[in-house]
C-alpha cells in the first residue's frame, strides 16, 4: 500500500492484491466510512457508494447493484461466497514476520509465496538500508522485489538465482 | 428435567421443556461452561474435563447431579448416553425417568445383529446376510460366498459409518474383516461384525416412529437421507421424492410391527435401504431422537420433543395414525466446522462473526454464537439449517436463499458444499442414492451462481485491507464522522 494522489477528495491508498491467482492494483480512498467515492481497479475507475455498517461489514453499491461484504480473516464473503485475498505489500509483510525478532538481532527476509528467485540484489557483507531491495522472486508471472525490513549487514544468503522457494522460506538474513 | 447432552440438541430440549413449564438442569464439561445450552438452562452443574469419557459419558456423575438438583427425568438427546441401555436402567433404579425406550427394548433393537433377528420375527424384509456376529474370516467367507459379492461388513454395535467396509471381491475379504473388526473394537468397545449383501445405489430412507406405554404406535412419515459422505448424513429431507402413499404405508406398518414386537416406547427411527425397484430392506433401528427430526416436525406439524416428554409421563399419544398428514417439503443442512477444500478436515476454533439467515420458512437449530470457541473435543456440527416450503423445488430455492444470507467467520465450514449440492441438476431432479455425494465431489461439477464480479471483490478487499493496515479507519465510528462531515459540506454548499 502506498499513498498516491487524491481520489474523490480523500487521500488515496494503493493496494496490490491477489485474488484467486490474479493480481490487482486497486486505489481506494482512505478515511471513507460512508459516501460515494472513486475507486480504481487495474486502471479502470468506478464510482462506489460505500457504507460501513460495523467493523468488517460494509455495503457497496455500484451502478445500482448492492453487495453486502463481510470480512472473514483473509477473505471477503459476498452473497454466501467467500473470496480469499492476499495483500501484497512490503509493510504488511513486515508486520507479518515481525513477531519473532525485535529491532535488534538478525532479521530474515522470507518468501511471501511460492516462486522462483530471479535476481539477487546484494552480496554477503553488503550494508543495506531499511527498505532496500535485496532479492527478486517471480510467482504467477509477476516479479516481486523483497526489501530489508531494517538496516544492517547481509549475514547470509540462503538461495541462488533460479532456485524454487516455498512460502516462508528464508532467502536473505540481515544482521 | 436434566439434559444429559450439549450443543444444539441440548438447547432444543431445553426450549421444549420451557414451553411445557418444566425447569431445566444443564450439565457441562470444562470446554462448555460458556456454551449456549448452559446459558439457557435454569440450573447448571459441572461434570468434568472436556473429553466426553470424563464428562458427558459419565452416567454416574449425571445421576449424581440429578439427585442434587432433584431432577425427575433425564433427556439424553442423541449420541453420548442416548442408546446406552445400562444408563437407562441406572436411571430407572434411582427413580429417574429416562426419556426414551425401556432398557429391554434398547437391548433388542440397539444391537444391529439382535435387531436383525427381531426384524425376521416381525417379517420385515432385510438385506440378505448374517444375523449374528461372525466368528472368524472363514465364516465371513462362507456367508459371503452364499449371498454373492459385493458385500458389506458392519459393526454390530456400530453407527456413523465406523467399522464398515464394502468388499467387492473374495480376496479383499480377510483384510477388510480385520480392519472393520479392529475399528469397531476401538470405536464401540466390541469387535463384533456381521456381513450383508451390498445393495447397489440404494437410497437411505427412514421411518419416524412414536409409541406410548399403552400399546399405541404411529409412524410419522419418512425422511430421505441419501446425501451422505462416508456414511454420515449431510442433507435430509421429508418427504422423500420417491416414496408414494403405498410404499410409505408398507414401510411404516413394517416399522410399527417391529417396534411393537420389542415393546418399544417413545421416539425411534427405523432405517431402510430402498433400491431402484422400490424394494425396501431393514437396516437398523435408532432408539432415540434423531439429529434430523426437525424435517419430520415441519411436514407433520408435530413437536417430537413435546411428544417424547408427554409419552414419558405416561400419557397416551394424542394422535392416531389417520391423524398424521404430511404437508409441504422440508430440507435440512447439517452445518459442520470442517474444511471441504481440505478433505473435510475438522476446523474448530473461534467464531468471529455469525450472520444467521431468517425470513419465511427458515428454522435453525443452532448452539453457537460470535465469540464462541468451537471445542475440538466433540462432533463438529455447528447448526442445523432447515427450510420448509410447499414443494421440494421451493424448499431447495428457499434453502439456497438462506445460505446466501449466512456468514460464519473465523472457522472453515461446509456452507459452500450445500450450495453446490442444491444447485446440482441430479439433486434437483432427486436422482440421489447413498453414493451420490461422493460422485459429485469426485466430478468437480459445480454451478456458478451469484458470483460477485472480480472488481467488486477487489474493491471490498482493498477497502478492508486499507483499514486493517491503519492507513484509514474504516470503522463504524469513522464512517459516522465522515457522513457528518459530508453532510456539513453539503450544508455549506447550500449556503
Amino acid at each position: 500500500m502506498g499513498r498516491g494522489g487524491a481520489a474523490g477528495g480523500f487521500a488515496a491508498v494503493t493496494v496490490w492484491l491477489e485474488i484467486g491467482g490474479k493480481k490487482h492494483r486497486v486505489q481506494v480512498p482512505s478515511g471513507v466510512g460512508a459516501g460515494v467515492t472513486e475507486c480504481v481497479v487495474d486502471g479502470r475507475a468506478m464510482h462506489v457508494d460505500v457504507r460501513v455498517l460495523e467493523p468488517g461489514v460494509m455495503s457497496l453499491v455500484v451502478e445500482g447493484r448492492q453487495y453486502r461484504c463481510v470480512l472473514d480473516g483473509d477473505g471477503v464473503v459476498i452473497d454466501g461466497h467467500r473470496y480469499g485475498f492476499e495483500v501484497e505489500d512490503p509493510r504488511s509483510l513486515r508486520g507479518r514476520r515481525g513477531g519473532g525478532a525485535g529491532a535488534e538481532g538478525p532479521r530474515p527476509v522470507k518468501a511471501p509465496m511460492p516462486g522462483r528467485v530471479v535476481r539477487l540484489l546484494v552480496e554477503v557483507g553488503d550494508e543495506v538500508a531499511e527498505g532496500q531491495g535485496v532479492v527478486v522472486i517471480e510467482a504467477m508471472k509477476m516479479q516481486n522485489e523483497l526489501k530489508a525490513s531494517k538496516g544492517g549487514r547481509v549475514g547470509k544468503i540462503g538461495v541462488s538465482v533460479g532456485d524454487t522457494v516455498g512460502a516462508g522460506d528464508v532467502l536473505v538474513v540481515v544482521e | 428435567m436434566l439434559i444429559a447432552n450439549r450443543g444444539e440438541i441440548a438447547l432444543r430440549v431445553i426450549r421444549a421443556c420451557r414451553e411445557m413449564g418444566m425447569s431445566t438442569v444443564a450439565v457441562y464439561s470444562d470446554a462448555d461452561r460458556g456454551a449456549l445450552h448452559v446459558l439457557h438452562a435454569d440450573e447448571a452443574y459441572r461434570l468434568g474435563p472436556a473429553p466426553a469419557a470424563e464428562s458427558y459419558l459419565r452416567g454416574d456423575l449425571i445421576l449424581e447431579v440429578a439427585r442434587r438438583a432433584g431432577a425427575d427425568a433425564v433427556h439424553p438427546g442423541y449420541g453420548f448416553l442416548s442408546e446406552n441401555a445400562d444408563f437407562a436402567e441406572a436411571c430407572a433404579a434411582v427413580g429417574v425417568i429416562f426419556i426414551g425406550p425401556p432398557a429391554s427394548a434398547m437391548r433388542v433393537l440397539g444391537s444391529k445383529t439382535r435387531a436383525r433377528q427381531a426384524a425376521d420375527a416381525a417379517e420385515m424384509p432385510r438385506v440378505p446376510g448374517s444375523v449374528r456376529g461372525l466368528a472368524d474370516v472363514a465364516e465371513a467367507e462362507r456367508v459371503a460366498a452364499g449371498i454373492g459379492y459385493p458385500v458389506m461388513l458392519k459393526a454390530a454395535a456400530g453407527g456413523g459409518g465406523k467399522g464398515m467396509r464394502a468388499v467387492t471381491k473374495p480376496e479383499d475379504l480377510a483384510g477388510a474383516f480385520s480392519a472393520a473388526s479392529s475399528e469397531a473394537e476401538r470405536s464401540f468397545g466390541s469387535g463384533e461384525v456381521y456381513l450383508e449383501k451390498l445393495i447397489e445405489q440404494p437410497r437411505h430412507i427412514e421411518i419416524q416412529l412414536m409409541a406410548d406405554e399403552h400399546g399405541n404406535c404411529v409412524y410419522l412419515g419418512e425422511r430421505e437421507c441419501s446425501v451422505q459422505r462416508r456414511h454420515q448424513k449431510v442433507i435430509e429431507e421429508a418427504p422423500s421424492a420417491v416414496v408414494g402413499e403405498d410404499l410409505r404405508r408398507r414401510m411404516g406398518e413394517a416399522a410399527v410391527r417391529l417396534a411393537l414386537s420389542a415393546g418399544y416406547v417413545n421416539a425411534g427411527t427405523v432405517e431402510f435401504l430402498v433400491d431402484a425397484e422400490e424394494n425396501f430392506y431393514f437396516l437398523e433401528m435408532n432408539t432415540r431422537l434423531q439429529v434430523e427430526h426437525p424435517v419430520t416436525e415441519l411436514v407433520t406439524g408435530l413437536d417430537l420433543v413435546h411428544l417424547q416428554l408427554r409419552v414419558a409421563m405416561g400419557e397416551e399419544l394424542p394422535i392416531l395414525q389417520e391423524d398424521v398428514r404430511l404437508r409441504g417439503h422440508a430440507i435440512e443442512c447439517r452445518i459442520y466446522a470442517e474444511d471441504p477444500e481440505n478433505n473435510f478436515f475438522p476446523s474448530p476454533g473461534l467464531i468471529t462473526r455469525l450472520v444467521q439467515p431468517g425470513g419465511p420458512g427458515i428454522r435453525e437449530d443452532c448452539a453457537v454464537f460470535a465469540g464462541w470457541r468451537v471445542p475440538l473435543d466433540y462432533d463438529p456440527m455447528l447448526s442445523k439449517l432447515v427450510a420448509f416450503a410447499p414443494t421440494r423445488e421451493m424448499a431447495i430455492d428457499r434453502m439456497l436463499r438462506a445460505l446466501g444470507e449466512y456468514v460464519i467467520g473465523g472457522i472453515k465450514t461446509n456452507l459452500g458444499l450445500f450450495r453446490r449440492i442444491l444447485m446440482d441438476e441430479d439433486f434437483r431432479a432427486a436422482r440421489i442414492d447413498t453414493g451420490y455425494l461422493e460422485r459429485l465431489l469426485a466430478s468437480g461439477r459445480t454451478e456458478a451462481r451469484d458470483v460477485a464480479p472480480e472488481e467488486i471483490v477487489a474493491v471490498a478487499a482493498a477497502l478492508f485491507a486499507a483499514s486493517a493496515g491503519g492507513e484509514s479507519v474504516l470503522a463504524g465510528d469513522a464512517g459516522e464522522e465522515s457522513r457528518w462531515a459530508a453532510a456539513g459540506r453539503r450544508e455549506g454548499l447550500r449556503l
